[in-house]
């Protein structure tokens, strides 16, 4: 990774923003939403960091657009500082403006006339340290929270997950095995998630965790059927709340124990759909 | 029939329903419009159509020393109008609710004047928003203080010394303790101002003895011809409540059980009070029901399921 204070133009400080505006403003809302979005050229990076601002097509904004802070998720087309997120920047405003207005020297555009989201932005920030993505996996919006963002280590840290998805996350991870959370895989009606993917010498895992409370209203997006995941290949291990709340280490333990039955993960190799 | 639900999401994890950082970090209406966009989005997906707004969209915009906050209205013009257009889109029904700090009828000037000005603003915000006659501002009558005709009196020249925004969208709504129907009816009669009939509250404070039916009725009958009217449904909490208290002889704090308190909501909504009050309203004019239950979108989506199962003749009509 490069230097994070080494930045031409626009400063970026080493310290949070708000640490020089008063006694009263010490301190922040840890729980504040982080929208993570992606950049993956150097012009719209400059933007943020020279001009003060981003840009969400409303077309393709995310369920969750809002948030108080935004992060960049820097494609591999960066480089050494590519694959990862390294600086974020606390929201000002939102603004809806055309394509055009936003972007007058392309007038001619054909979203031009395309409504976008305009995000003003405060100073970017260099993350404490990098958030890598460690699959290369394709990255799209990730809302999570200023606390996780600070505290992550890889990029599936940033998702907010129900208490006991969290702690078969935790087992998992203490065990040393390399799982990669909501995890899209292609069905022939479209895309589903799955709750965990570990991907093994021999096969490849996934992890349903069922009854969630995230679950609830519009989070009950397509899951996929067990069927349909055997079908594509998948060893699926299927968990209720109700047993990951009280049977947490058989619930490891049969992740686990199917993770050698297929052969292991071969020293963290990832693979992508 | 259009049911509705207030301010908190909780049928999906991180939906803000404005922005709440303090004034030293700049918090913006435009970033309150931004969350009340992923909230319109998820009452789209889940065919919900009508919703309560968070009173405090623009933060600090009436703060009388943070003057940097008071050109929000104008500043977001373009923003409220792309809201507005989206609610329209959707078929949403909106309002909005100021919090009980807004007294109109309170004796002390300088609290009525804020309270007017904070009316006046939320007025404007709707009208900013392009929302039709049916997106109110719901408020109650206020303090008894020195009695209540006095304090009747000194709502009704409150609301006529209001600007024209704020005395159209104005809906004034029974309470449970203090103003009851028939005090509402009262400054109907003087004002035209649009009544809210809340069914608990109806309960717990009717000193007339109104029957429900008749309440409701006459509610509903202070709405303009062409505007639907609404009303509020909660169920009362009937849980052991948990006090704290210090014990006199050791001083330490020791936690009480007491009896309920009738005025609380419940999580849910009680599914066969429910149906009862539509049974008891049948062949009224047509009306919305913004539900008041800790359990928000959860306690709606679950009382259309209730109704469905147990009144399944009464379900073709509730959305």
């Amino acid at each position: 990774m490069s230097d994070h204070t080494d930045w031409p133009g626009r400063e970026i400080g080493n310290q949070p923003e708000w640490t020089d505006q008063g006694d009263a403003n010490r301190g922040h809302d840890e729980d504040a939403p982080v929208l993570v979005a992606v950049i993956n050229n150097g012009r719209d990076l400059a933007r943020a960091r020279d001009e003060g601002w981003y840009r969400i097509p409303l077309k393709r904004a995310p369920r969750r657009v809002a948030a108080e802070y935004l992060a960049f998720y820097q494609t591999g087309a960066f480089g050494d500082q590519g694959c990862a997120i390294n600086y974020y920047a606390p929201v000002r405003r939102f603004h809806l403006l055309t394509r055009a207005e936003l972007l007058p020297n392309e007038a001619d555009h054909p979203r031009a006339r395309d409504p976008y989201y305009k995000i003003e932005l405060g100073p970017l920030q260099p993350l404490p340290r990098p958030v890598p993505s460690r699959a290369l996996r394709r990255i799209a919006f990730i809302p999570t929270t200023l606390r996780r963002l600070l505290a992550a280590r890889e990029i599936n840290d940033l998702w907010q997950r129900d208490d006991p998805q969290e702690r078969l996350w935790l087992a998992l991870r203490e065990a040393g095995l390399l799982v990669e959370y909501r995890y899209q895989v292609s069905q022939p009606d479209g895309e589903a998630a799955v709750d965990f993917a570990l991907f093994c010498r021999d096969g490849q895992i996934a992890v349903l965790c069922d009854d969630m409370a995230s679950q609830e209203g519009a989070l009950r997006e397509r899951r996929p059927a067990d069927y349909e995941l055997t079908a594509a290949g998948w060893t699926v291990l299927r968990f209720s709340r109700s047993e990951l709340e009280a049977e947490l280490p058989r619930c490891a333990g049969a992740v686990i124990a199917t993770v050698q039955q297929l052969g292991g993960q071969g020293g963290g190799v990832m693979r992508n759909e | 029939m259009r049911l509705g639900f207030s301010v908190k999401v909780i049928g999906q994890a991180g939906l803000k329903e404005h922005d709440s950082r303090r004034w030293q970090n700049n918090p913006h209406l435009s970033v309150s419009l931004a969350y009340l966009r992923d909230i319109f989005e998820y009452l789209r997906r889940e065919g919900i159509a009508m919703y309560r707004m968070s009173s405090e969209l623009a933060p600090y915009l009436t703060h009388p020393e943070l003057s940097q906050f008071h050109g929000q209205l104008d500043d977001c013009a373009a923003e409220l109008a792309a809201m507005g257009q989206l609610a329209r889109e959707i078929g949403l029904r909106l309002s909005c609710h100021p919090s009980q700090y807004v007294v109109l009828n309170a004796p002390d000037e300088a609290l009525a004047a804020k309270s007017a000005l904070e009316l006046a603003t939320q007025a404007e915000l709707l009208d900013r928003m392009g929302l039709d006659d049916e997106a109110v501002v719901v408020v109650h009558v206020g303090g008894i203080y020195e009695g209540r005709e006095q304090a009747r009196q000194r709502f009704v020249a409150a609301f006529e010394q209001l600007p024209e925004p704020a005395r159209r969208r104005l809906a004034l709504e029974n309470d449970d303790t203090r103003f009851g129907v028939a005090d509402t009816l009262w400054i109907h009669q003087q004002t035209g101002v649009r009544l809210v009939f809340d069914n608990l509250h109806h309960h717990c404070f009717n000193p007339q003895r109104m029957p429900l039916r008749e309440a409701l009725a006459a509610c509903l009958a202070t709405w303009p011809a062409g505007v639907r009217p609404k009303v509020h449904f909660s169920s009362p909490r009937t849980e052991m409540r948990i006090a704290e208290q210090q014990d006199p002889a050791t001083g330490r704090r020791v936690q009480l059980l007491q009896p309920p308190l009738w005025t609380r909501h419940s999580d849910y909504i009680h599914p066969f009070e429910f149906i009862a009050f539509l049974r008891e309203a049948a062949g009224l004019p047509p009306f919305d029901v913004m539900l008041e239950a800790k359990a928000k979108d959860l306690a709606l989506l679950r009382l259309r399921e209730d109704v469905q199962r147990y009144a399944p003749e009464l379900a073709g009509g509730i959305w």
